[in-house]
């Protein structure tokens, strides 16, 4: 018995697991909250898909004698259409879209020319298997991929081959951006080392916004991956963020002022070397904006730490918090006696 | 209840159907929008390679559920074992005859619990799973 929401989720997954035709019955959604009385009310009313009364429904599931098909056996692997679409540009950009493969923005025709210069980037051959891929971990079977396939996602991004080591290393990481969940998750990939120099990623002014070819096309290739590579982002299939999240176009890049930051470099504090490139996830909710160390230091606000713990909390229960600071402000945490990025995490969890 | 053709779920949704489309629509005389002006570019596909699903049948029915012992298990989902409280309720109700039994399935709701699965096959004739919240 599965509630209605789920209804697309439950029939996919099924038969992704080998029984296409699992005999499923559906209740009003959701059950969550309601009355023992609403909820029995649910089982005397009728199954929202067929109309018919639900509990002799499912009472029918479990006697109705097995067809044929029902009892199929064997395998079958899925197809995922022909290696190659040809058509004029505008046709093209068109198909890519109404099936499912962009994320409704343009996209820069994957060519063999292209994939070609965008494989260039890289030592790994373009047969090379790089991983798995799955819109969620445990409900549904990994896809695998290779060099060449992430090539092909990095160029409809409109990334340059310079970049695609790093997002190849976002695909090898196995973690899609587009992860389904009832919440409306957004990811972030936080980029520390030399990399972010070289490939003139902006971690000044704007470092979050769209104001860079690396951030924005690096960003935006993890998210068309995260479709192309393993059947994701499908609403009501293998997504279900109920408002869903604009962050996802082009997710969270995030380059760590290592130049300008008091702090020690997130990927030195995890033990990695200074010259060393490192990508470190995250995931959660958004974004929030809050208030600098001002509140703490000229003119102290009252009930900041609360109000800053509130911000936090809500969200560190079930995640934990990526606080991302301006240098100036961080420099100002540094005045204020916070030394260490552990001690303002200290801070913003103050003991009960 | 409406279902969907085996090859429109199996891991093969809407957008890999597609796929599909355009291979006959390519093979025809007339390509897709073939009225358009333009030249033609030939694009790669971006997709990722899927498993080969391996077709389980069904557990066999039973031709009655009176004396039977059904087991009401929960995926763990806030609400479910409150609904399968009321399913309980219900069965006692409009079919006393039969005896359910509740779980809550250990780890998450997609994941196997051998355990269970060993219980049920030892003591029961029947699941009914509740997913959802």
């Amino acid at each position: 018995m599965v509630t209605i929401a789920f209804h697309d989720l439950a029939e996919s997954n099924a038969a992704s697991r080998g029984v296409p035709d699992l005999r499923i019955c559906y209740t009003p959604h959701p059950v969550w909250g309601k009355t023992d009385a609403q909820m029995y009310a649910y089982l005397e009313g009728d199954d929202p898909v067929t109309h018919k009364p639900l509990m002799p429904e499912v009472i029918s599931a479990l006697t109705r004698p097995l067809s044929a098909k029902d009892k199929q056996t064997g395998e079958m692997t899925p197809s995922t259409g022909p290696k190659t679409f040809t058509d004029t540009a505008d046709n093209l950009q068109k198909y890519y879209m109404d099936n499912g493969m962009t994320d409704f923005m343009p996209i820069v025709i994957p060519t063999e020319e292209k994939v070609a210069a965008m494989l260039k980037g890289t030592s790994h051959s373009p047969d090379e298997m790089v991983g798995e891929l799955t819109p969620a971990r445990g409900a549904f079977p990994p896809w695998k991929f290779t060099v060449r396939q992430v090539a092909i996602n990095a160029v409809m991004a409109g990334a340059t081959p310079d970049y695609f080591p790093t997002i190849l290393a976002l695909a090898a990481s196995g973690q899609s951006a587009l992860f389904s969940s009832t919440n409306s998750l957004v990811y972030a990939a936080v980029i520390n080392g030399p990399i972010r120099n070289k490939l003139n990623m902006n971690f000044g002014i704007g470092a979050m916004g769209p104001f860079s070819q690396a951030n924005a096309t690096i960003g935006r290739a993890w998210g068309l991956l995260s479709k192309n590579l393993c059947n994701g982002g499908l609403p009501g299939q293998t997504y279900e963020g109920s408002q869903g999240n604009v962050i996802n176009y082009s997710n969270l890049i995030i380059p760590e002022n290592e130049e300008a930051s008091p702090w020690e470099p997130l990927h030195v504090q995890k033990g990695f070397k200074k010259e060393e490139n490192v990508i470190s996830l995250f995931f959660g909710f958004g974004i929030q904006q809050a208030q600098g160390g001002w509140g703490l230091g000229v003119k102290p606000v009252p009930h900041y730490q609360e109000a800053m713990v509130c911000n936090c909390v809500p969200f560190a229960t079930i995640f934990g918090a990526l606080i991302v600071a301006d240098p100036l402000v961080a420099s100002g945490l540094v005045d204020l006696g916070y030394k260490k990025k552990e001690d303002l995490a200290a801070w913003l969890q103050p003991p009960r | 209840m409406k279902r969907r053709s085996i090859l429109s779920i199996l891991g093969a949704t809407p957008a890999l159907l597609a796929g599909s489309r355009l291979e006959a629509a390519q093979k025809s005389k007339h390509t897709m929008h073939s009225s358009d002006a333009g030249d033609k570019l030939t694009g790669l596909n971006p997709r990722g390679i899927p498993p080969a699903i391996k077709l389980l049948p069904m557990a066999p029915r039973l031709k009655t559920l009176d004396g039977k012992t059904i087991y009401l298990i929960s995926d763990g989902f806030p609400g479910a074992d409150h609904f399968l409280n009321q399913v309980k309720i219900w069965f006692a109700k409009h079919m006393p005859s039969v005896k359910t039994i509740y779980r809550l399935k250990a780890g998450g709701f997609a994941a196997d619990d051998p355990k269970l699965n060993a219980e049920v096959k030892a003591n029961g004739n029947a699941v009914i799973m509740a997913i959802g919240h």
